[in-house]
This record gives structure tokens, C-alpha cells and sequence, in this order.
């Protein structure tokens, strides 16, 4: 059973053929090869695959990909903008808060999806909006950071 | 990468036309609505859908909207994000985003919805006890026609409901909340983030006129019972004195003895106990204290 969809990624328009038990973690990974974008337990229960789906972080694991059909989808790998990284991104390297790196993905795009809405969001609003993202190497506490130093912080001042 | 097995597939735009398909593959089929609970239990296993009926092309279904005279309406494709944001809701029942920031995280809620919540009928539901101290009823639609269940008929066991073949939840009615009333939800995981609840309470107080009295309270519990319960001796506990801390002392043990948790990989049930008998004290102060200001 085919299913032809369109949707957007990172800015460009796609129309792809898929089947309905097909998730968008799968469609990304597997049909568009971004591989960014990584699997943890395909549970929703670690969020490594969150992606923006209209600016809001989804877990990707848990959403048919028929139903991101004419939705705006951003992964890590729309971050760079003419080959200049995310203020976020730039942050996370600074601040070493990377390791594995397997949670990066998704929590990059979770506190871009609050800080686009709330610039100066707080050390509370950035563990909530993060609290559904494990990070086993633990790093819990310089990704805070990184979200922080690219937050404008007033919140916490 | 944990893949779903192929499945039929259809999609709706129109209620009638998913009744009619449910009610065609017997059981067979699921209706999606969210998708956070029914693809996990089909990547387990747990269950094996020949059918998938996705409801989210069916327009409307996802609207909060006020009633007049009677309350505000959700419809059941609603997102718990577009619950916890919806401005109508913060005004009328203000409880609702208070708990709902505590159901699951952000991501979830994105995608969970109010519909799929209560057709779920989890035990440790974070919505179910919320609902059944505001008075909601759920209004369902099947090829008999459209009728409504209260909270405290629509569950009928752990997971399962009082729906009938091809019967879908289509909304909720959330009555109006009294003046002089206040209400919280208060739960315990093991973590704070994105964990099931081991214990969760609701708690309502509505004054009389004089500020002394309660002139109503409900008491809803999750987590702790088959399926989520009111605790209706403690209820009972409250509208027979006088609304003072010691007489909320005593309810929240008559909260701890009415219910019957089970021990399992979360929690103990004498522990179940215990946290009920505290979450159920902090949530009628709570509730106390938002009914003297309100």
C-alpha cells in the first residue's frame, strides 16, 4: 500500500512515496538518509528522535510519517545556515556539552523550539523542556549550560 | 530500528465514515488518535492491529471551544499541548494546565491527546483525575448513535472502557467550575520528568458562601486502583465538618484506607498508601487555598 506524500524538511519540499506503517524517524533516517536524527528505544520513552514538526519537538518514533504530510519538518541537519553553525550549536561545542552525542540531536532542536518562543528562558522553563530527552553519558548539566549561554538568561537574573 | 508490522490503513474526513469502518472490521481496528500509546503497544506487540482507522483528517475533532450555559467542550483529537496553552481553558479551569505540565513532556504532549488519553483507561491515567473532580462527561459516537458516559462509568477495567464495537470518544464536557473553588492535581513518579504516576491525586473544594463550610469537594485518585477512582468516604469526611486543616489531616488517611494499590516494579502498595495520604493533604490545601482567593 503506497502513499504518496509531500512535505518540507529543512526548507525543501519533498514528495515521497511511502506505506503507512512507515514512522517519519524511518522516512528521515531511511528514505531522505538524514541521518542526524537518531533512534534510542523507538519507544518514545528516551527522545533521541525528536524533530521539529511545525517548531514544536515531536518524538519521531511515535509519528506515522503519512501524518507529516504538509507539515514543516527541521532536523540537526537544517541548523547551519550557510555553512555557519547555531548559535546553540556553537554553545554546545563551547560549553562541552557533548560526549556521545547521540541525545544531541534532539536536545539542540528541543531548546531551539523554547528559545524561539521564549529568547530569554530560564534555568526551570530549559529542564522542563528537556526533561523528556535522556542523555546517558550523564551530561545533564553542561547541555543546561550550553542552553543557557545561548539564552539571553534573563529569566534567572 | 524498532519497526511497526504493515497494517491496513484508512483515513476519514468525515466521523460517520470512520464509524462505518470500525464498525465493518470488528475489533480488528484501531482508531488513532495521538499515536503515543497505540504504536508502542503495537512495536511490543501487545497488540497486533489489522487495521489502523486515523482519525486526524476528520475535521474539528481537535477543537476546544466554549459551550454557553454549559461549559467548554475538547474535542478528543485535541493535543495536551493545545490544552495546556488554550487560553479559554486557563481561565475556566485552571487546574487543567497545572496538570497537564506534569503528564509525560513536552514532546509527548505534542503529539498525546485527551481522546487517546481516556480511551487508553491506564490505571495511572494523569488525566482521568482531573476530569472526574471537574465533572466531565465523554461524549461517544457509534452506528447506534451518540451518547455520553460520566467519568466515573466510562472505565470498565484496567485498559478498557465502556465504549461499544466502533464506538470512538469524540469529545469532553468540562462544566463550568463553581465560584469559590479551587482544585489541584498533585502526582509522585520515581523521577520528575516523563514518568508514569505511582500515585496521583486530584482534590476540589468548593466554599459555601460564608467561607467556612465546603460546600462540595471531590477527591480523584490514579494509579492506585484498577482504574482511576474518587475517593468518596474521604469526599464524605470533608462535607461533614467544618473545612479546617485537622479535618484534612483526617481525610487524607481516609483517602489512604479507601483505595487498593498493588505492589509492583514502581512501588510498594503500603507506600502507595502513604503518598496518597500525603498528595491528597497538599492537594485540598492547595485547593483550600485557591477556593479562599478565588
Amino acid at each position: 500500500m503506497k502513499i504518496s506524500i509531500d512535505l518540507t524538511v529543512n526548507g525543501e519540499r519533498h514528495q515521497v512515496d511511502t506505506t503507512p506503517w512507515i514512522t517519519l524517524l524511518e522516512l528521515l533516517r531511511e528514505t531522505l538518509h538524514l541521518t542526524g536524527t537518531k533512534e534510542g528505544c523507538g519507544l518514545g520513552e528516551c527522545g533521541s528522535c525528536i524533530v521539529l514538526v511545525d517548531g514544536r519537538p515531536v518524538n519521531s518514533c511515535l509519528m506515522l510519517a503519512v501524518d507529516a504530510r504538509g507539515r514543516q519538518i527541521t532536523t540537526i541537519e537544517g541548523l547551519v545556515s550557510n555553512g555557519d553553525l547555531h548559535p546553540l550549536q556553537q554553545s554546545f561545542i563551547e560549553k562541552g556539552a557533548v560526549q556521545c552525542g547521540f541525545c544531541t540531536p534532539a536536545m539542540i532542536l528541543s531548546a531551539k523550539a523554547l528559545l524561539d518562543e521564549n529568547p530569554d528562558a530560564g534555568e526551570e522553563e530549559i529542564k522542563q523542556t528537556l526533561s523528556g530527552i535522556i542523555c546517558r553519558c550523564g551530561n545533564y548539566k553542561k547541555i543546561i549550560e550550553a542552553v543557557r549561554t545561548a539564552s539571553d538568561g534573563k529569566a534567572d537574573s | 530500528m524498532n519497526r511497526l508490522k504493515p497494517f491496513a490503513y484508512f483515513e476519514p474526513t468525515t466521523l460517520p465514515e470512520a464509524i462505518e469502518i470500525l464498525a465493518a472490521k470488528k475489533g480488528a481496528a484501531f482508531p488513532l488518535a495521538g499515536g503515543t500509546d497505540l504504536l508502542v503497544r503495537m512495536k511490543r506487540g501487545v497488540i497486533k492491529p489489522s487495521t489502523i482507522v486515523n482519525l486526524k483528517r476528520i475535521e474539528g475533532l481537535d477543537q476546544i471551544k466554549k459551550e454557553p450555559g454549559r461549559g467548554v467542550r475538547i474535542g478528543a483529537l485535541a493535543t495536551f499541548s493545545a490544552i495546556e496553552d488554550s487560553h479559554l481553558l486557563r481561565l475556566s479551569h485552571p487546574v487543567i494546565a497545572q496538570a497537564v505540565s506534569v503528564l509525560a513532556c513536552p514532546s509527548i504532549r505534542n503529539l498525546a491527546t485527551m481522546g487517546g488519553n481516556i480511551g487508553r483507561a491506564s490505571p495511572a491515567s494523569d488525566a482521568a483525575p482531573f476530569l472526574m473532580i471537574l465533572g466531565a462527561t465523554v461524549s461517544l459516537k457509534g452506528p447506534q448513535g451518540e451518547r455520553e458516559l460520566g467519568m466515573g462509568e466510562i472505565f470498565s477495567g484496567p485498559g478498557t472502557t465502556a465504549s461499544r464495537p466502533a464506538e470512538a470518544i469524540t469529545s469532553l464536557l468540562l462544566p463550568d467550575m463553581a465560584s469559590h473553588s479551587g482544585a489541584a492535581y498533585l502526582k509522585i513518579g520515581r523521577r520528575e520528568g516523563m514518568d508514569c504516576a505511582l500515585a496521583g491525586v486530584a482534590a476540589l473544594v468548593t466554599f459555601s458562601g460564608g467561607k467556612r463550610e465546603a460546600e462540595d469537594t471531590k477527591i480523584a485518585l490514579s494509579a492506585v486502583a484498577p482504574v482511576p477512582m474518587r475517593a468518596k468516604k474521604a469526599e464524605k469526611t470533608i462535607l461533614s465538618g467544618r473545612l479546617t486543616e485537622k479535618c484534612i489531616r483526617e481525610a487524607a488517611k481516609v483517602a489512604s484506607e479507601e483505595i487498593s494499590p498493588v505492589s509492583d516494579m514502581r512501588a510498594s502498595a503500603s507506600y502507595r498508601r502513604e503518598v496518597v495520604r500525603v498528595l491528597t493533604y497538599r492537594a485540598l490545601m492547595t485547593a483550600l487555598q485557591q477556593a479562599r482567593e478565588g
